[in-house]
């Protein structure tokens, strides 16, 4: 690594040291996602906050590791189109499905024959 | 060799946008792999509620059904420390690209051999936890969870192979006697894209099935 | 070693062996040309022998699981193995050419598509010569995809025969979206890029997005039927509308899929035969990307009968009725660039203008399924079937038929008999409107769509026998393009570079085009440009004798498409078929990688 310096860098890009940094901010985060995931806060707070983290997780991995910070813009539009339009149709969907839940639609669904499940609870804090 | 204007078939040549092709042909192609894993999870997801409704276990987390506790089959630290090694596994990769670059090609084959063994060790894993899911009982027709998780999984654990095997082909072509070629670099950060997706993939995985409970 | 022997000599070629290494686009535009309209002839017999089934009241030419069989492979061969690559022959054939260029991106990958795709389209067809055809439709609803209700092979040639098409679009599709982007000559701007080309982009964009949840809902499917998983079972706790959700998530952009390339392909011949300027081009390109966006957003109004609730139900209705607007300013600014113009009606003219009118009734059948309480007295009817035979046969293959006589002299330096040309062209236009015009009204009176036969006394008798002799109409259209085809294929080429007075840069070579294209790559001043250099006076560069390097031909895409068909059968045969497939398409891949292409 200490050859590097010496060299004409042919991309641009962050230097092995900065590299280890971001892998070292990567862990820690995961760390607090760990710790977020056993707190036992309200349940909303902790799925927003573990969301949160993981975002920033991957856009840091997509723009550092993977370098779009330093392409042409072209490419961040491309991946940044194609993923939020994946988040679009997942949300989408969820909404589609977990829609029918709430308004009891889906329940008709359960074929003749077959009694309606019992109430289940989760609880919020589940480890 | 004269350079036509438009010589194609090779990326290092000029184009429209001043983008390696084989570079942007790899940015679409993650692109479709978004809509590919948004799938998967979306499939995930729809049915992490109905599982619980419908009583039949093995269960993801801890649930109380009819006032009795049912544990969970996901193991969050074991699963912690593989995604740490999945994690280093990026960081391994990187320097290989860095090494390509910079025309070290000692760096490079150690990164490359370091994140092959990482990659292999983040299988290692998985088959162990499918393995002891197996043996408590959930398999892929036991309920939606389980249909949902080992497939959402498993094709996540089939990238990383395919990217095993992809890194382990310029492992083996830098050892000829041209190396990987002048286009070393391209090469390996181009394999290194796919790397990093299939590791950010399972940033969102890890979020989804194993962190957030209930 | 691999090198070496990848390296095949420059000289030969004619002959089997240089079709089969070919990386020419040209050569795999031809290909898929050949290899999609054959298939096409075989999807009409198929259609033929259901019209014949119904053209009376008990109709016995064919039983009820055979007529399933039949109207399931009907649609399957006529979306993913006509109509998806005629367009692909397209594009292969001339989006190089238009965007001046020697080749597309990766001359390889490319043919890598048309193996890929000819494996998947002989699988899947195959499935008649075993008895076993799929009988669910084409969307192929749960649960009559389960083992249940369909345990022979059927559902799983259509798995595994769709898995490889979408493996192969996505290639092809990964492939022009780069070449688009990346490899437009000197001057050439997105927005001076033709509308075909627009259109070959956004179709790329399209294919890329969509096919990732049809591979999802196939390979869930896969799970159900050969591993014991109960994603579409509702007595186990899956659900049968996720597959319906997952596949429409597809199913919509694919329409576009199919009706994009006879927009682009119009776009191209109404200019030229009305001698003036495409009309409103940026509204043509822009609203061409609103439906290609606005399509990611209505797949439920196929789904508007499975209880969606109400909310969903007008979200995707007003969605849908809005893709009617940017349809609309189209249909406008084609109708804008004849007006005034000086209009040469020649067989491609024909078709291209009666595209407009026959797409236009089917777009309008459409805009009335937006509507729920219309769509629920319509679905499963005939009104249905209409709607889309107007859109696909009326829309995008009377598109196709306009792009072939247009292009034909570019492609093989000959021209189709025009007189003949015109007769078929009636014979087409007579034959579309007499098979599905009735149909709207016989879905209208309630005869459902998918019956193998209907009682006498409801009505249904004479529009049936009608309908059926419009397709024999249509029969008769395509075996006059045949006739035409191959009395024209003997003749001399004797087409100049630009026999049309064409502004685009394709006819600016040689008819047909030599293997590299253009003798000198040109440069692009203007939005036409061909138009634009002939009224300024500027010349066409002369050749300067500089070495041109094309990419040696290659047999590595023919070895990993073998190794794909291998793993296409696996689920059909032996789940060992992979241990065989699996080295073959590795060492394909180390061989191509080390291939030298300089």
């Amino acid at each position: 690594m200490a050859h590097s310096s010496g060299h004409e860098a042919e991309q641009h890009g962050l230097q092995p040291r900065q590299y280890l940094l971001i892998g070292l901010a990567l862990t820690l985060i995961t760390l607090v996602e760990l710790w977020v995931s056993y707190s036992g806060m309200p349940y909303g707070l902790l799925v927003g906050t573990l969301m949160i983290l993981s975002a920033v997780k991957f856009v840091v991995v997509v723009a550092y590791f993977m370098h779009l910070r330093f392409e042409s813009s072209l490419m961040t539009k491309l991946f940044a189109g194609s993923f939020v339009l994946a988040a679009l149709i997942m949300f989408a969907l969820l909404a589609l499905f977990w829609g029918d839940l709430a308004t009891g639609i889906r329940a008709n669904r359960i074929p003749p024959g077959e009694t309606a499940p019992p109430p289940a609870s989760a609880p919020a804090k589940a480890h | 060799m004269a350079h036509a204007p438009a010589v194609v078939h090779s990326g290092r040549h000029q184009t429209s946008t001043g983008t390696d092709n084989r570079k942007l042909l790899m940015w679409m192609f993650l692109g479709s792999e978004c809509l590919f894993f948004g799938s998967l999870i979306a499939s995930y997801l729809i049915f992490k509620n109905d599982v619980i409704a419908r009583g039949v276990g093995p269960f993801a987390h801890l649930v109380v059904i009819g006032g009795e506790e049912q544990h969970g089959v996901l193991d969050i630290p074991l699963t912690s420390v593989s995604t740490f090694v999945l994690l280093m596994s990026s960081v391994t990769m990187v320097f290989a690209v860095y090494g390509a670059q910079q025309r070290l090609p000692k760096m490079m084959k150690l990164a490359l051999l370091a994140t092959i063994i990482l990659g292999i060790g983040f299988l290692g894993f998985q088959v162990f936890e499918f393995r002891t899911f197996g043996a408590e009982g959930l398999n892929l027709g036991t309920n939606l969870f389980g249909a949902t998780f080992f497939v959402l999984t498993g094709f996540h654990g089939t990238h990383v192979g395919i990217g095993v095997l992809y890194l382990a082909c310029l492992l083996a072509g830098s050892f000829r006697r041209t190396g990987l070629g002048p286009e070393a670099g391209h090469h390996v950060e181009i394999a290194g894209l796919y790397w990093h997706f299939v590791d950010i993939v399972w940033i969102v995985i890890f979020t989804i099935i194993y962190l957030i409970p209930g | 070693m691999a090198t070496v022997a990848g390296t095949l000599a420059h000289q030969a070629n004619t002959g089997v062996w240089s079709w089969i290494t070919t990386v020419d686009h040209k050569r795999i535009g031809v290909l898929y040309g050949v290899t999609a309209f054959t298939f096409f002839c075989w999807g009409g017999v198929q259609a033929l022998i259901i019209r014949t089934q119904l053209a009376v009241p008990y109709g016995n030419v064919v039983d009820a699981g055979t007529y399933n069989g039949l109207f399931t492979m009907h649609a399957l061969t006529m979306i993913f193995l006509a109509i998806m690559p005629l367009g692909a022959s397209f594009f292969n054939f001339l989006t190089p050419l238009m965007i001046g260029a020697r080749d597309v991106a990766f001359p390889r990958l490319n043919a890598l598509s048309y193996w890929t795709f000819l494996a998947g389209g002989l699988v899947l067809s195959s499935s008649f010569l075993f008895g076993q055809p799929p009988r669910g439709g084409w969307f192929n609803y749960a649960p009559l995809s389960s083992t249940q209700y369909a345990p022979d092979l059927g559902i799983d040639f259509y798995v595994v025969g769709l898995l490889t098409l979408g493996v192969s679009s996505l290639m092809a599709a990964l492939n022009f979206a780069v070449t688009i982007l990346n490899l437009r000559a000197p001057g050439l701007t997105m927005m001076r890029l033709p509308v075909f080309i627009w259109m070959t982009l956004i179709i790329s964009f399209l294919l890329i997005l969509a096919l990732p949840p049809l591979t999802v809902a196939l390979i869930q499917l896969l799970f159900d039927r050969q591993f014991g998983t109960h994603f579409f079972n509702a007595a186990e706790g899956g659900d049968p509308i996720l597959w319906q959700h997952l596949f429409w998530v597809f199913g919509h952009p694919e329409v576009y899929i199919l009706i994009l390339p006879a927009m682009g392909i119009v776009s191209e011949v109404l200019p030229v035969f009305s001698r003036k300027p495409l009309f409103g081009y940026p509204a043509i390109v822009f609203s061409g990307i609103a439906i290609a966006f606005l399509g990611w957003a209505v797949w439920s109004h196929h789904m508007f009968t499975t209880g969606m609730g109400a909310v969903p139900r007008t979200i995707f209705a007003a969605n849908t009725m809005i893709i009617g607007i940017p349809t609309g300013i189209k249909i406008f600014n084609w109708l804008g660039t004849m007006y005034g113009g000086s209009i040469r009606f020649n067989v491609s003219m024909s078709y291209a203008v009666s595209f407009i009118a026959l797409f236009t009734i089917g777009g309008i059948s459409g805009v009335m399924h937006a509507s729920p309480p219309v769509d629920t007295q319509h679905q499963d009817t005939y009104f249905v079937v209409a709607h889309l035979h107007y859109v696909l046969v009326g829309g995008a293959m009377t598109g196709i038929f306009s792009g072939i006589y247009y292009w034909f002299p570019k492609m093989t330096g000959r021209f189709l008999d025009e007189k003949l040309g015109m007769v078929q062209f009636w014979l087409w236009f007579i034959g579309v409107n007499m098979t599905f015009f009735p149909m709207h009204y016989l879905g209208l009176i309630g005869m459902p769509r998918r019956i193998y036969t209907y009682d006498p006394g409801l009505n249904f008798e004479f529009w049936n026998m009608f309908e059926t002799i419009g397709s024999f109409v249509l029969a008769a259209s395509v075996l006059a393009f045949l006739w035409n085809f191959f009395t024209t294929m003997r003749k001399e080429p004797t087409a100049p570079n630009n026999p049309w007075g064409a502004p685009t840069l394709e006819w600016a070579t040689t008819s047909p085009p030599p293997e590299h294209d253009f003798d000198v790559i040109p440069t692009v001043r203007a939005r036409d440009p061909l138009w634009y250099d002939r009224d300024h006076g500027i010349e066409a560069p002369q050749p300067t004798g500089e070495h041109i390097h094309l990419p040696p031909p290659s047999y590595y895409p023919i070895l990993i498409a073998t190794g794909i068909l291998l793993l296409t059968v696996a689920p059909l045969t032996h789940l060992a078929m992979t241990v065989l497939a699996v080295p073959i398409i590795v060492y394909g891949i180390w061989g191509w990688a080390l291939e030298p292409t300089e």
